[in-house]
Order: structure tokens, then C-alpha cells, then sequence
């Protein structure tokens, strides 16, 4: 390769980066440089080889791993971003969907399209209009409830200076050097008890009236607790985690827009339910987890199908919370017939339609 | 010697493949990249995916080739800083303390002496920063998706610098950086800073023709047509929504057992009876009995 071709090479692959970045993946400087420096050691003139360079050092997740291999298509064939019978990236919760090895993954990227159910909605979402910026702000609610999360202790202990609790072993070792005469005390205090929150939110059309308000309690949450992860469900799942964590609220409500096709459809709760099952419950770990399910529990699935699933979903985590917003109703009854299939194994059923109710929503959720 | 040896193996990247398929491990061309770029540019790897696809493995099959000790760190909920540093022998240090006290000379050296090396018990970072050689020890960081959050940004610090201070004694710094692999099962994300660190790899189920090379270069002896049918039934069952779907472990188990068991061919019987094997939960068995295991030997065209 002579020196023109070089120099035009690293421009393309800089621009390459700098388009990965615009699809928020994780570019930084330093990684650029290892990009770089990965470069060197392999021959750069194999596509493969150079693709695999490259996502190695710029993905952090198999969802930046799928990015990559669609940015890199675009860019490098000149091919078009949004081109129609493009598979985007695929959520890992979606098991289903997984493709087996490298090439295989390459074909499907290309050539799978992404399939919606008779009732899903197939048109552009803008949630910006589902946005409420009048709102009252729930983020002092919710900010008590990461206070009340971040304060609560723990049975474990760890080192303290100012902790009550004598550390006896640590006491010991610690005065060796002074002929074990215990010239210095060592304390502990009680860890914080961890509880990681999963949240799976029904956008099917029959919850599209209480949009403003979920769309404000995944935010907040998501971004006050940091451990918790967020899915929304119609009659797929889609794992939103990453878009609300970043950026700012316009921001963010494009990203979701951009990546939750099936906003505003029909409603399969079992399935949800069993895709949470087989995912992220699945992955260890589970029994720090509260699993909070966000729905009036309309549903064109199979009944049976909810009743299956939350009894696993019960086995797994610590506990099951169910938020109706039509609860807060004074005429009030269980009659949807997912409802009714999924209460017994529900630990808190609660209301949640505005920041008044969602007190005593975090209240419960401090106490578990 | 050691030295040259390693160079060979990270020439290229079909020497990582031809490295780890002596050691029956069959590499796909993205891992054997990522181990061959680890190498060159002395970062840690992260290892993603599902349980049982051969994360863990990879570390020990690069220690293996390499020839070099395996230091395995284990990461689990309330893990700390000091489990896995450093911790003073404090029952040979009283010990020690007793015996110095019939000794006047030695009572005067006493504090110098029990803070020495001789006290000190390396766990497993201290250890892998610590190792000699030749060859750089591999450092393994299971599951680190387990630990807790302080924990990480711990192991961060750890990672930049490959170096621990011990208060009474010093510092440590890296005699051969230790090749890192972590591995997560995604039960939490994992801190940006962390990642940024790492080179990254999802390792997925392999594909039906990767699969039967690995259980024929890992079960010797197995007949080539069962080995057939066992991955054309995994990749059947990979399928279907279990609670938890067989990994590559689970097809060696079976391969093993159906091995032990004398079988040459799959039967709906044998299947059913051995599905404790492949199947860890009693929901998945059931379903598997209601979708009837010969559905999965006979599939529909």
C-alpha cells in the first residue's frame, strides 16, 4: 500500500469511528488510539479482519457489537444507515433472535427484516409529543426513594471507623505489632443491602392515556438508581436501559423512539413476562432483584400463559410488584382477565398514575 | 524460551487458532483476534454471553498453552478489596510474637520482622502481579458482574496501573503484566470506565459445524454420527423458550454420558431419560416431555 492510500486508509477509519460515535457508541480518544494500535498488528487489507479490529476495542456490549457491524456496512460499503431491509441491532433479552457465529450474524444483519405482530402499530413514533414538560416533577419522589434505597443496611459488614460494632478479627490483627495488647480498636458498620429493580412497562395502545406519567417514572428511575434496568413491552420486548441513561430528555425520547417499533400495540403480557424469564431473571443473581411490572393487564395473549410465568417469576426474585394505574379509580375492580391470572403471585399491588400516588408506591418499594 | 514460545503463538492469528485447537479448543476468528490484540497491546478482555458457552475455558486454555499458572478470582456479592490483595499470616505473626518475647534481641526487630514478606499471604491480584515468570501469569476475573459496584472501580485502579502498595512493605509493580480476561453473564452492566479498559467479546452458541468439531476434538471415541445428532438436537432445543437453553457444556456432558452409556444412536427414550443432563430446570424437562423428544430427532421438514 503506497503512502496516499495509507494516509487515505486511516482517513476513512477515522471517519469510521466518528460515525460510530455519532451512533452513540462508546468512542472515546483512548480507544481510537487502541484502534490504532490494534491496527498494527493484523492485516488491515482483510474486511474481516479490520471490522473485528475495530469492534473489539469500540463496542462495551453485544448490543454495540450488532451497532458496529451496521455502522461499519453503511460506511464502509456506502450502503445507506436507514436502508429498509436492514435488521437493526437486537436487544439481548431476545434470546429468540440470537444468531449463531460471525458469519451467520453478518447474513442476518443484512438480510433479516424485523417482523411486527397484526396489531402492532407500524408508523413513526414521536414520544416527544407524549411528553408532558408541564408535568409536576416526580424526581423529588423518587429521589427519596434512592435516599431511602441507598440508607438501608444490610446483615454484612464492612470496615468503619465511626461503626458501633467491634471488629474483633481485625482488632487482633491490627495490634499484632503491639504484642496483642489491643492499643487500637477496629470497627465496623452495616453494608447497604443491595436491590437492583427491574421495571417492564406495558406500552400497549390501552396504557397510551398514562404515557406522560411512565415515561417521567421510567426516566427518573432509571436514572436515579443506576443498577435497575428498564424494558417495555407490547407484544415485543425491548430492553431501554442505555437510552435512558443518557443524554437529555429530547434526546432520550428520540433514542427510544428510534429503537421501540411496537409502542402503542396489542398486548402479550405472558410473553413478556417469559422473555424476562429467559432473560435478564435468568442470569443469576435474581434473588436481589425486585421485578416491578407496570400494567393495567389488558391482554390478547394466552391467560394461561401469565399464570405459568409469574409463578416463575415469583420463584426467582425477591419480590413482584404490580403498578396499575388504573387502581387509583374509585370504581376500581379486577376484571381484566391477565389481571386476575397474575395477582396471586403479585407481593404489592399498587396504584401509580401521578406523583401524589407514587409516594406511597415508594414507600412500599423502600420496604422490600 | 518461554518468551519465544509466546511470540509464536501470537504471530498471527491462525497460530492463536492452531494454539488453542491442540488444546481442543476451537476458536472462532473474533476470539482468536481478541486474544491475538490482548497480547500485543497488553489489555484485559472482557467475555460476555451466555452461561456455558466456554467463557471461563478461555482462561484456562490460554494459561494451558501459554504454560503458565491460571490465577482464578471469583467474584460474588460483598467481595472485597482485602480477599482478594493481601492478608497477614496473623497466627504465624502471634506465633512469631511469642517466641521473640523469650528472645531480646529479636524483640527489638519484632515489628520489622512480622510486616515481611515471610507474613504475608498473597490472594489472587497480589499473586498474578507477583508472579515471577517466565511467562506472565493468566489472571481470570469470573463472573465479575456478581461484585459489587465499589469492587469494580477497585479492580479498575488495579488494571491501570498493575501495581498494589502494601502499607508495611511497599509497593508491588507488575514483574510481567498478567493477561487479564474477565468474564459477566450481564446480571448487571458493567461500569463504562471498566469497559473502556478492555477489548470486548460476545461469545454466542456455536454454530452446529463448530459444535461437532468441539465435541469430537473433546470426547475422543465418540462415533461421528452421534456426534452428528447431538448437535443438530442442541441446535433444535437452542430453540425452543426454555428457562435455561443447553450451552456448550451441556452438549460435552451429554456427549460424555450417552458415551459412558454405550449408546451409537439417539433414541426419544434415551433422550427423554438423559434430559437431567442438558435440561437444569424441571419446567424445561417437562416441556421437553410435552413437546415429545422425538419431534426433536425426527424434525418436520
Amino acid at each position: 500500500m503506497s503512502m496516499t492510500e495509507s494516509s487515505a486508509f486511516i482517513e476513512r477509519a477515522m471517519a469510521l469511528c466518528r460515525v460510530a460515535k455519532d451512533e452513540q457508541l462508546p468512542v472515546s480518544q483512548s480507544r481510537v488510539i487502541d484502534v490504532f494500535r490494534a491496527l498494527k498488528s493484523i492485516d488491515w487489507l482483510n474486511e474481516d479482519d479490520f471490522r473485528l479490529a475495530l469492534r473489539t476495542n469500540l463496542a462495551g456490549s453485544r448490543e454495540d457489537e450488532l451497532r458496529f457491524d451496521r455502522v461499519f456496512h453503511s460506511y464502509w460499503r456506502n450502503l445507506a444507515t436507514q436502508q429498509e431491509n436492514f435488521k437493526p441491532w437486537r436487544h439481548e433479552l431476545v434470546r429468540g433472535e440470537k444468531q449463531y457465529g460471525e458469519e451467520r450474524a453478518h447474513e442476518d444483519l443484512l438480510t433479516e427484516q424485523e417482523h411486527f405482530g397484526a396489531q402492532d402499530v407500524q408508523r413513526t413514533l414521536n414520544l416527544s409529543a407524549r411528553w408532558d414538560p408541564t408535568a409536576p416533577p416526580l424526581e423529588q419522589v423518587i429521589r427519596e426513594l434512592a435516599k431511602r434505597l441507598a440508607t438501608r443496611p444490610s446483615r454484612r459488614h464492612k470496615q468503619s471507623r465511626v461503626g458501633r460494632k467491634i471488629d474483633l478479627r481485625r482488632s487482633v490483627r491490627r495490634n499484632v505489632g503491639n504484642g496483642m495488647d489491643m492499643l487500637e480498636l477496629m470497627r465496623s458498620k452495616a453494608k447497604v443491602r443491595k436491590t437492583r429493580f427491574v421495571l417492564l412497562a406495558d406500552v400497549s395502545g390501552s396504557m397510551d392515556a398514562f404515557n406522560p406519567f411512565l415515561l417521567q417514572l421510567m426516566l427518573g428511575l432509571q436514572r436515579a438508581l443506576r443498577n435497575s434496568r428498564t424494558l417495555v413491552f407490547s407484544t415485543q420486548v425491548s430492553e431501554i436501559t442505555m437510552q435512558l441513561r443518557r443524554g437529555s430528555v429530547k434526546r432520550t425520547l428520540e433514542d427510544v423512539s428510534a429503537i421501540v417499533k411496537h409502542w402503542s400495540g396489542g398486548t402479550d403480557i405472558g410473553s413478556a413476562l417469559g422473555r424476562l424469564n429467559r432473560g435478564i431473571l435468568a442470569e443469576g443473581s435474581a434473588g436481589s432483584t425486585v421485578a416491578i411490572i407496570i400494567s393495567d393487564g389488558y391482554d390478547n395473549g394466552r391467560t394461561e400463559q401469565i399464570e405459568i410465568e409469574m409463578r416463575a417469576m415469583r420463584r426467582r426474585v425477591r419480590a413482584v410488584v404490580w403498578i396499575n394505574p388504573m387502581y387509583g379509580a374509585s370504581t376500581f375492580m379486577v376484571r381484566a382477565a391477565g389481571m386476575k391470572a397474575a395477582l396471586p403471585f403479585v407481593d404489592h399491588f399498587l396504584p401509580a398514575f401521578n406523583a401524589k400516588s407514587l409516594t406511597s408506591l415508594v414507600q412500599e418499594l423502600a420496604r422490600i | 524460551m518461554a518468551s519465544n514460545q509466546t511470540n509464536k503463538i501470537f504471530d498471527s492469528i491462525d497460530s492463536v487458532h492452531a494454539a488453542f485447537a491442540e488444546e481442543n479448543y476451537i476458536t472462532d476468528r473474533a476470539l482468536a483476534l481478541t486474544l491475538k490484540l490482548a497480547a500485543d497491546l497488553e489489555k484485559p478482555i472482557l467475555l460476555e454471553g451466555e452461561a456455558g458457552v466456554g467463557k471461563t475455558e478461555v482462561a484456562k486454555v490460554l494459561a494451558s498453552v501459554l504454560d503458565t499458572p491460571l490465577i482464578r478470582l471469583q467474584c460474588y456479592e460483598g467481595l472485597d478489596a482485602n480477599t482478594t490483595l493481601y492478608e497477614w499470616n496473623y497466627a504465624r505473626q502471634i506465633l512469631h510474637i511469642r517466641m521473640a518475647e523469650q528472645d531480646s534481641d529479636k524483640r527489638a526487630t519484632l515489628e520489622q520482622t512480622i510486616f515481611s514478606d515471610e507474613f504475608l499471604l498473597n490472594r489472587p491480584l497480589l499473586e498474578a502481579i507477583r508472579h515471577p515468570g517466565p511467562e506472565a501469569a493468566v489472571l481470570l476475573i469470573d463472573e465479575v458482574d456478581r461484585a459489587d459496584e465499589e469492587f469494580e472501580a477497585f479492580l479498575l485502579e488495579v488494571l491501570s496501573e498493575f501495581q498494589i502498595t502494601v502499607p508495611e512493605i511497599g509497593t508491588f509493580s507488575a514483574i510481567k503484566r498478567p493477561r487479564v480476561i474477565l468474564t459477566s453473564n450481564r446480571t448487571r452492566e458493567l461500569n463504562d470506565a471498566l469497559k473502556r479498559r478492555c477489548l470486548y467479546l460476545w461469545i454466542d452458541y456455536p454454530t452446529p459445524e463448530k459444535e461437532l468439531e468441539i465435541i469430537t476434538a473433546r470426547i475422543p471415541g465418540i462415533q461421528a454420527s452421534l456426534a452428528k445428532s447431538i448437535t443438530e438436537v442442541m441446535r433444535q432445543l437452542r430453540e425452543v423458550d426454555f428457562y435455561k437453553r443447553p450451552g456448550i457444556a451441556e452438549a460435552l456432558d451429554w456427549s460424555q454420558a450417552l458415551l459412558g452409556l454405550g449408546a451409537n444412536t439417539l433414541t426419544p427414550e434415551l433422550m427423554q431419560d438423559t434430559a437431567g443432563v442438558i435440561l437444569k430446570y424441571h419446567d424445561d424437562i417437562e416441556r421437553l416431555r410435552e413437546i415429545g423428544a422425538d419431534t426433536f430427532l425426527n424434525p418436520q421438514p
